[in-house]
């Protein structure tokens, strides 16, 4: 298993240490794991020749606004989970069916949606056609079987709330997936490249990782530097994946539910 | 509290946001399948023509189309039980052992889908050169021949399987860790009464209460290889002689290379239908499935 | 309920910038609406840095938008699907064509003779020539590239050619000699993904295409030479079919002595082999009945709606300025389209950068035909199925010339 872990991240492992090597050694072969002549020029280049601030920013606004998507994903996953209602079956196609087709397709169509609404070069353009997300809706439907429907008639008899019952009740018994979801839909949202960059008619909107696309030259591929770049990305990944791992074996914490 | 409308309060805002920005967009591009839109039709829409079922028709006189649904089979049927159980496994194993090394090995797993694409594409396209590469080293070192692991059309799309299941398998095994955590634990304390061994408790217990996630991570990750992309993209770009050509890089060759996007929809539209029955097969079986 | 509660706030936290991000879309609309600022699209980084010296002299603030290359043309599509694009923006010569069928440019062609330097005559012929399309003028040159032969001197003197082969035939015989030299060893690192070189090698060939004649320009036999050089080249193992090692590592250890590349290599051959120092060198191609490469590089074009015509051209007008293509040739190391540019010292006084001067003005501008490309890909399968899957030439280029007609006929 130890030798398996090892083999598994040694692209990684790879990709942050060529992050430290200079050009020339980054694709030589036989490859070297370790930098022989160890460098920081990429993070140097990096930092003097992007618009950090700006594209931060950005970026964290997107992120910020992807959590509230998980939201309505989640709500939406507890409604087609825990009720009955008339045209389910029908909706909840639909909702799947968005899944279906690979993104490239929709993309002109999408923008030209956009455009008609006044949303091109608007950070809501950005953000709306990402926010929802079949995959999630589905994956918090799946599992919502593991919660009883006893906890939730018991309440309802109690007199809570719907939205009581959701955020008391059904949130805090979901939080491994939860927690799942907050990963995927962090990284998604971190890593947004295509939109703000097809919206944006303006560089005040780019977000990290167009600001990273344009260190690229036409005719060069700078290996070290584009290392860097994924290496500097990937470390919130990195940071919200450990402390969201947690909850994600933690399992029920029934002793909450009164 | 309950009212009939409490149902469409919750989905009510994700569905609508989904129907405008996703399932509308992809009523346009069903009608665009039906005309020749192509650069100059998007520029001034007068000169877009309907041609009816002409672009569906044509796809399917198009050698090149034809092969690349061939590969996409080829990769559905090899890489999505390959993908499946090899993230159960993990995420199996790892619920078993110690806490704190699991966390190591949760991160270990993860990381394949957070690295860097143009860093996968280096380091395997390193592992899988014929000449220098690590691997016919390893099989040199016990006299074997050297493999065309990307020169060759059937080994090129195996070669693929295997970087994109490694690829995979963090996402599929968070989830399926999630539902190992949603099985009661007093199963199992039965069972331990009952003297049921571990292989029993796998087969009896473990498998049939995780029929929810197994089912989601099954159907997922079918429509994802059948929209297999990415991999051929960045490895091969579709060679060698078209041997690892998918569907989805077919769609994106015609609609974006050469901006043929009435061909290149319909060309999705079909992969929709695919995706469709087989989605629509899965969820039937589910329904025979009385565990669920 | 600790957790809940964070994460309610964190909803909360989140929900509050959301609508700050929405309210603020006020504030970010395009730059164009200022009366006195035009936008430019660029895949040039660079350019940011550029411009200021031409706001200060003209008075005129240029906001430059960079696109990286690889999406830069998902970036003109939905520019052209919605109209709304910048007023300048840069374009590739090999994308001319299908967006110039479009009516994504303004014609310039009435324009020319109010500025000082836009006038056809100063630029390189070829350059010009991808600049009329249709009758149309629809770009100034912004800077140009092409193709020469890098090889290691040491190398090619060894097999009695220390100025590199001059013709094919050349090629040909030290390409042998040097593959015989042993196991791993070949003569030159043909572009196998590059969809221009295969026209390159027809054109050397006599070749051209002639846009009036279609398909039928695949029929000739310069075309049909142009192929079997190619094949010769795999056939005998005098290039590797395969990926194999690193190109500049092979080229420094002298296993691919030879390749086929742009003005950029120049550069990165000095930055990634510094131990061949003194030992390489670039010379024009190789000819057959002539040595014409392609002519490559970019164009700044206006778009067709922009309502700044003036102002825009003003901004290429000062862009073709000798000087200023001087200038940025320093900046960005990309060549000046604009011949008396290559008489300042910068470049005239450097050898290997006026050797790729010397090639341009032996260059063919690209079929420009909208389907370019595609005929490119197809070509380049075909050589695929011929070098690699062992097909038959005449059978393989007869299945070609069908598929060229379907292209050509749709």
């Amino acid at each position: 298993m130890t030798v398996g872990g090892l083999l598994v991240s040694l692209p990684f492992i790879w990709m942050v240490l060529s992050s430290f090597k200079t050009e020339r050694e980054v694709l030589s072969i036989p490859p070297t794991l370790f930098p022989q002549d160890p460098t920081i020029e990429h993070y140097v280049h990096l930092f003097q020749n992007l618009n950090f601030d700006v594209y931060l920013i950005n970026t964290l606004i997107i992120v910020a606004c992807s959590m509230i998507g998980l939201f309505l994903n989640t709500m939406a996953g507890y409604g087609f989970g825990k009720f009955q209602f008339k045209g389910k079956e029908a909706w909840f196609i639909v909702v799947l069916l968005t899944m279906m087709l690979p993104g490239q397709v929709t993309m002109i169509p999408t923008y030209l949606l956009l455009n008609e609404m006044g949303l091109t070069n608007t950070m809501s353009g950005i953000i709306l056609p990402g926010l929802i997300a079949a995959f999630n809706i589905f994956l918090i439907r799946q599992f919502m079987v593991t919660i009883p429907d006893d906890l939730i008639e018991a309440a309802r008899l109690d007199g809570a709330g719907e939205f009581y019952i959701f955020t008391r009740i059904i949130i805090p018994l979901s939080m491994p997936i939860l927690a799942v979801q907050v990963i995927l839909t962090f990284i998604g949202a971190w890593n947004s490249f295509l939109w703000p960059l097809i919206v944006a008619n303006d560089e005040a909107l780019y977000t990290l990782s167009v600001g990273l696309a344009l260190l690229q030259d036409q005719n060069v591929t700078n290996y070290g530097l584009q290392m860097a770049g994924s290496t500097f990305m990937v470390l919130p990944i990195l940071i919200i994946f450990t402390i969201f791992q947690k909850y994600i074996i933690e399992g029920f914490n029934v002793s909450g539910i009164k | 509290m309950k009212s009939k409308w409490t149902p469409f309060l919750f989905i009510g805002p994700a569905v609508l946001l989904l129907i405008i920005f996703s399932f509308v967009p992809i009523l346009i591009a069903f009608g665009i399948s039906f005309t020749d839109t192509n650069l100059i039709g998007l520029a001034n829409w007068s000169k877009i023509n309907v041609i009816a079922f002409d672009n569906y028709a044509d796809l399917f006189s198009d050698k090149k189309f034809l092969e690349s649904i061939g590969n996409t089979i080829f990769y559905v049927i090899i890489g999505v039980p390959l993908a499946v159980g090899s993230s159960f496994m993990i995420a199996f194993f790892l619920n078993l052992i110690g806490s704190w090394l699991a966390s190591t090995f949760r991160v270990i797993y993860y990381v394949p889908s957070v690295t860097n694409i143009v860093a996968i594409a280096v380091v395997w396209g390193f592992l899988y050169n014929q000449e220098y590469g690590l691997f016919n080293y390893l099989l040199s070192l016990v006299d074997i021949d050297k493999v065309p692991w990307l020169e060759d059309p059937l080994v090129a799309k195996l070669s693929l399987i295997l970087l994109a299941v490694w690829k995979s398998n963090g996402v599929s095994m968070l989830i399926f860790l999630a539902a190992l955590q949603a099985i009661p634990r007093v199963y199992y304390e039965a069972a331990d009464i009952d003297g049921a061994n571990r292989w029993q408790k796998l087969i009896k217990i473990t498998i049939p209460s995780m029929s929810f996630a197994t089912f989601f991570v099954t159907v997922t990750t079918l429509i994802g290889w059948l929209q297999f992309f990415e991999e051929p993209f960045v490895m091969t770009d579709g060679g060698p002689l078209n041997g690892t050509n998918s569907i989805a890089l077919f769609i994106y060759q015609e609609g974006f290379q050469y901006n043929e996007f009435g061909y290149g929809a319909a060309a999705s539209f079909i992969l929709f239908a695919i995706i469709i029955v087989a989605t629509l097969v899965q969820f039937k079986f589910r329904k025979s499935d009385q565990t669920l | 309920m600790l957790t809940t509660k964070k994460l309610m706030l964190a909803l909360m936290f989140g929900f509050i910038l959301f609508v700050a991000a929405c309210s603020d879309d006020s504030t970010t609309e395009g730059g164009s609406s200022d009366e006195n600022t035009i936008t430019v699209w660029t895949m040039s980084k660079a350019l940011k840095d550029f411009v200021p010296q031409y706001e200060e002299e003209a008075g005129v603030n240029v906001d430059v938008q960079v696109i990286p290359w690889d999406n830069a043309h998902d970036k003109l599509l939905t520019a052209v699907a919605s109209g709304e694009g910048p007023d300048v923006l840069q374009i590739g010569t090999t994308w001319v064509a299908e967006f110039a069928e479009a009516s994504t440019f303004l014609d310039l062609t009435e324009y020319l003779d109010d500025y000082d330097n836009l006038a056809d005559d100063n630029f390189y012929e070829s350059a010009i020539g991808t600049t009329k399309y249709k009758e149309q003028t629809i770009g100034i040159p912004w800077y140009v590239d092409t193709r020469a032969l890098f090889y290691r001197t040491d190398i090619l003197a060894d097999v009695g050619y220390p100025e590199g082969p001059a013709t094919w035939d050349e090629m040909i015989n030290a390409s042998r000699q040097l593959a015989a030299r042993g196991d791993e060893q070949y003569a030159i690192d043909l572009p196998t993904t590059d969809p221009q070189f295969p026209f390159i090698l027809a054109w050397e060939q006599g070749w051209n295409y002639e846009i009036g004649n279609g398909a039928d320009n695949f029929q000739s036999k310069g075309f049909k030479e142009a192929i079997e050089l190619h094949h010769l080249f795999y056939e005998e193992e005098l290039s590797q079919t395969g990926e194999g090692k690193e190109f500049f590592q092979a080229f420094s250890d002298g296993s691919k002595p030879m390749f086929i590349s742009g003005p950029w290599d120049i550069g990165m051959i000095k930055e990634r082999a510094p131990d061949i120092e003194g030992k390489w060198d670039v010379r024009l191609m190789p000819s057959a009945e002539n040595n014409k490469s392609m002519m490559g590089g970019a164009h700044l074009s206006i778009f067709h709606n922009s309502e700044k015509v003036d102002k825009s051209l003003d901004f290429i007008n000062w862009m073709a300025d000798p000087e200023t293509q001087v200038e940025w040739y320093k900046a960005n190391s990309e060549l000046p389209a604009n011949l008396s540019a290559w008489e300042d010292p910068a470049l005239a006084d450097d050898e290997m950068v006026s050797t790729f001067g010397e090639q341009l003005k032996s260059t063919q501008p690209l079929p420009l035909i909208p389907e370019y490309e595609r005929l490119g890909q197809e070509i380049l399968t075909s050589l695929e199925e011929i070098n690699r899957g062992g097909a038959d030439i005449d059978q393989a280029l007869e299945e070609f010339q069908t598929k060229a007609a379907e292209i050509l006929d749709r």
